[in-house]
This record gives C-alpha cells, sequence and structure tokens, in this order.
C-alpha cells in the first residue's frame, strides 16, 4: 500500500532560471515552489546547487513532463531511478506528472500526447502509475491534460477516466484548471461538469496557466489566468478545499512582482470562497 | 488495433506530416494533430537552439532552423531528456555546412559546454594531493598509472580560433562572418571550473595525449606518443609541463596505478 499524501494549503510558483537570483537572494513570500524535475535529474552543477539552496528556505514540489505514464511501450527504469534520486535528495511535498504519453520504445516527442479513454486504456494507465509508485517508493500526483483531439475509440469521459484511475491506483489528482478549461472549449463538453464530476478528496494540488485562444485553444502558458479560469478556479476551490494552488508560466515569464501580484488573486479567491463555503 | 500499435501510429504522424491518418479520423482530428506536431517540432527546435545558441546566430535563424528541422527528422530524439535531443548535432552542422567547418567546431563547443555545465560534482586534485596519492610509486607505477580527469573533460580537434569565434558571436545579436583559421591543428579543451564551463586551445602533442588518457591509456603508453611526435627530451619536457597545467587548471580528479594495486 502507498504512502498517502497529506493536503499542504498553500501557494507557490514555479522556479524558473529567470528567477533563480530572486529566490536564493530574498525571501519571496510564496509558500512553495515548482519545478520541472527533468531539469535537475542532471548529475551535478549548477541547477542542482540552485535548487538544493532554495530548497532549504521553501518546500519544493517535483513536476514530471517525461515519465509518460500512459505509454503502452512501458516505462524508462533509468528516468525512474533518476528521479527517485532527486526526490531522495530533495525530499519535495510530492512527485507529479501528467495523464499522457511522450514515447514509444523508438522515439520521445517532449510533448504531453493525448490518451484514448477506453478501458484498456485505463488498465495500462494504473499499471504503470503502480510500476511508477513503487519504484520510487511514493504515491503521485497525476495532472488532468490539455488536449486537442479525442479518439473516435473512446469508451468514456475524461473525468471518468482520471475518477477510475484514482481510484484504482491510489494516485493523487494534480488539478489544473486551465486544462479543463482548455480542453472543454476544444470537445465541447461543460467545465463545471467535469470539475464537479472529479474525486474531490484526491485532489492535492491546482495549477492555474494562460492559454492561447483560437478555433482551439492551445496551453501555452505564456500569459496571464484569464477570467474564465478564474472563475473555474473559485469553483475548485469549493470543492476541493485547502490544497496548494499555483501559477504555472513557462513562456514569456515577466519579472516576479507580476508573478506574485497574480498569486495574490488566487489567495484572495481562494479565502473569499472558503469564508463562503465556511458559513 | 492494440494501444501500443495505435501510439506508435500517432507518433509516427506527430514525425512525419505525409503520414497517412488513421481511418475514421476527420479534419478535425487533422486540425488536432497539428498542433501536437507543430509542438513537437517547435520545442525541440527551440531545445537546439537554447544549446546551440551561438552557432544559431553565427548561422542566422534561418539556415539554423533548417538545420536543425534535418536534424530532428534524421535523428528523432529518443532519450526522456531534452538535453539528448542534440545528439548528434555537431556532425549534422559538419554535413550541412561542408564548406564552412567551423560551425560544426563551434557546435561541438557549445555541447560539449552544455555537458560540463551539469556534470557531476568533483573535486580536483591539487599539486599536493597528487604528490600524496604517487609518493609511493615505483617506476612501473608511473608507467601504468591511469588518470582521472573531472567529469564533464572533453576535447576535440580543431582547425579554426574557435575561442575568439565563441567570444565574436552575440547570440542576441551580431555575428562575424567568419572565422579565423589556425597556423596549425590544434585541441580545444572543455571542463568544468567550480560551477564554471571553460575552455582553452591546446597543441597538438597535447590534445593527442590527453585524448589518449580520456580513452584509459597508460602515462606511460602517452608518452610514449609522445617521445615518437616529439623526440626523447622534448617529450619529457612536454609530459611534466602538461601534467603540471591539468594539475594548475583542476582537470584531474584522480590518480591511481594498476601496477601499485596488484
Amino acid at each position: 500500500m502507498m504512502n498517502t499524501i497529506s493536503r499542504f494549503d498553500g501557494f507557490g510558483l514555479g522556479l524558473r532560471r529567470t528567477h533563480y537570483a530572486d529566490f536564493l537572494d530574498g525571501d519571496v513570500p510564496v509558500d512553495f515552489v515548482e519545478v520541472i524535475s527533468e531539469n535537475f535529474m542532471v548529475d551535478g552543477g549548477n541547477p542542482l546547487r540552485v535548487l538544493t539552496q532554495v530548497r532549504e528556505k521553501l518546500p519544493v514540489i517535483l513536476h514530471g513532463v517525461s515519465m509518460s505514464i500512459g505509454s503502452a511501450h512501458g516505462l524508462d527504469c533509468e528516468y525512474l531511478r533518476r528521479l527517485r534520486a532527486l526526490a531522495e535528495r530533495i525530499e519535495p511535498l510530492w512527485v507529479s506528472d501528467h495523464l499522457c504519453w511522450t514515447r514509444t520504445s523508438a522515439h520521445n516527442s517532449h510533448d504531453l500526447l493525448p490518451m484514448p479513454y477506453t478501458e484498456e486504456a485505463l488498465r495500462l494507465v494504473c499499471d504503470n502509475i503502480d510500476h511508477a509508485q513503487e519504484a520510487l517508493g511514493r504515491a503521485m500526483l497525476f495532472e488532468n491534460p490539455s488536449s486537442y483531439l479525442t479518439f473516435p475509440e473512446d469508451e468514456m469521459r475524461e473525468w471518468e477516466f482520471v475518477a477510475e484511475m484514482a481510484k484504482r491506483s491510489g494516485c493523487y489528482l494534480l488539478l489544473d484548471v486551465n486544462n479543463i478549461y482548455v480542453s472543454a472549449h476544444n470537445h465541447g463538453f461543460d467545465a463545471s461538469e467535469c470539475l464537479r464530476a472529479l474525486p474531490h478528496d484526491r485532489v492535492r494540488q491546482i495549477h492555474l496557466a494562460g492559454h492561447t485562444d483560437g478555433e482551439i485553444k492551445i496551453d501555452t502558458h505564456d500569459q496571464p489566468v484569464c477570467g474564465g479560469v478564474w472563475d473555474l478556479y473559485r469553483e475548485a476551490v469549493a470543492l476541493a478545499g485547502p490544497v496548494a494552488t499555483m501559477i504555472e508560466r513557462d513562456d514569456g515569464i515577466p519579472p516576479l512582482p507580476e508573478l506574485l501580484d497574480e498569486l495574490d488573486v488566487a489567495r484572495s479567491i481562494a479565502a473569499g470562497t472558503r469564508s463562503k463555503v465556511a458559513a | 488495433m492494440t494501444l501500443a500499435a495505435s501510439q506508435k501510429d500517432f507518433m509516427a504522424q506527430v514525425l512525419d506530416e505525409d503520414h497517412a491518418l488513421p481511418d475514421g479520423w476527420s479534419a478535425r482530428h487533422a486540425a488536432g494533430l497539428a498542433i501536437y506536431r507543430n509542438n513537437y517540432r517547435t520545442s525541440l527546435v527551440e531545445a537546439l537552439r537554447s544549446t546551440y545558441e551561438r552557432t544559431a546566430s553565427y548561422v542566422c535563424e534561418e539556415a539554423f532552423r533548417q538545420a536543425a528541422v534535418h536534424h530532428l527528422i534524421t535523428h528523432p530524439p529518443k532519450s526522456w531528456t531534452l538535453d539528448r535531443a542534440g545528439d548528434g548535432f555537431p556532425d549534422t552542422l559538419r554535413e550541412l555546412f561542408k564548406s564552412d567547418p567551423e560551425v560544426a567546431e563551434l557546435g561541438w563547443l557549445e555541447a560539449a559546454m552544455q555537458r560540463a555545465f551539469v556534470a557531476a560534482d568533483a573535486a580536483p586534485l591539487d599539486a599536493a594531493g597528487f604528490a600524496g596519492a604517487t609518493a609511493l610509486f615505483t617506476e612501473d607505477d608511473w608507467s601504468a598509472m591511469q588518470l582521472a580527469f573531472l567529469p564533464g573533460t572533453a576535447l576535440a580537434p580543431v582547425e579554426h580560433d574557435i575561442p575568439a569565434l565563441w567570444r565574436a558571436v552575440d547570440p542576441d545579436g551580431e555575428s562575424p562572418s567568419q572565422a579565423d583559421r589556425l597556423d596549425a591543428p590544434m585541441h580545444l579543451l572543455v571542463w568544468r571550473e567550480g560551477l564554471k564551463p571553460v575552455f582553452r586551445l591546446i597543441d597538438r602533442s597535447e590534445g593527442e595525449a590527453m585524448a589518449a588518457l580520456l580513452g584509459g591509456t597508460s602515462y606511460g603508453d602517452a608518452c610514449a606518443m609522445l617521445v615518437d611526435r616529439l623526440g626523447e627530451e622534448a617529450a619529457i619536457a612536454q609530459a611534466g609541463a602538461m601534467l603540471g597545467r591539468w594539475l594548475h587548471d583542476g582537470l584531474i580528479e584522480s590518480v591511481s596505478s594498476p601496477a601499485a594495486r596488484g
């Protein structure tokens, strides 16, 4: 039986290279930082030095993009070994990745490719989660992805797949509100219905981010969180309760104060929503 | 179709826009797939540009983009780490820029600097440490001595003044139109000082000796190579001088001698 992951009620940002000095030299008013695991799954050098020093100040979350938990070609044992070594060194709040696949046995796309929502895929994902959690010696969080197409062979809705995945594997959920917003637009489902149908007791973290509008919305993490995503966040906080919230920005990264202002919006929405729920 | 087969087919479509869509896929599916294909190509070209920023500036953006796309088609990434997406890219540059061989040399330097940047941490041996480690060496021990260089240490033969080119190229702005050819071929040596990757040119005899040592050749055999190239007297002087420089520059992690162990 995998260990449980306790709730962590806080607000954080992604630790990106452009802000290293801010975090190393000052006291940035965040409760945690999240890093892209793969950027630190290296043998040594400055990246690990920075992360180790930041870890002395703040809790850290390891968020991966290359586990390929939905791969029908198995997990990469060398990847898991390196991730475990990093986790043992950093002692993160938790380790997360995405419900997607990135690789076959021959190639790696380095992109979060979509899963068909079928019983075959569900069984495979749960087997892979068992393998990953066993290899890491800890339970993990998995994030609902943005997607740009659905498959003709789908047998269930995304939220049914995610709920069953959490139930069968015992994994926790990283709820990306922007991804729900983007996928709801792209596939014509009701974002609020999706939110309500997810197992809220398994949610440990919420991601907020910006996207690029168009006939098909794209999850680009290159602009501020939009109004529709803030509205959905309000609903998510009411449903999930006190969990970690973080803003992801991976491109067009602004000065840190701008991101901190955006994080204050999240704090304010969460406080307002929780006080209403409590009342 | 099994999930494994459908993922293999999906990957083929991401890698190759001419790959036929599966039966039953609509124009809407094709539009979604085009986003994944674009994400793949854009993010990987960007990853190559990030590692090879001076090379990109030197050959100009469009030429670099074409080279990067060519490399991704001929060498689609296999590893989980984006750091490996550029494996073999200097060879691709050598093939594509045949009349400008300094392009591949500059590309090699950028790749080696990136590898050194994230190489394993290790403390270099100083002169006192080296003296201590070899204090009880016999003549046979010296001859059989193996040098372990700091992780990330790399060298390659070059025919152009790549250090000068490196300094002259602005990754975000102007770049010279050509590189100066060296009077004689040399080796370019990359290693890490503390957290910072550094490089310098070394002459051919030192480069060949170091390449042999990096490949596992004993110190005695490397010295024999120097004797063949320089003659005995000059080789003795060169061997002592280069060992002193390597210790001074913090290039050597440890020394050992199979003879001493045996």
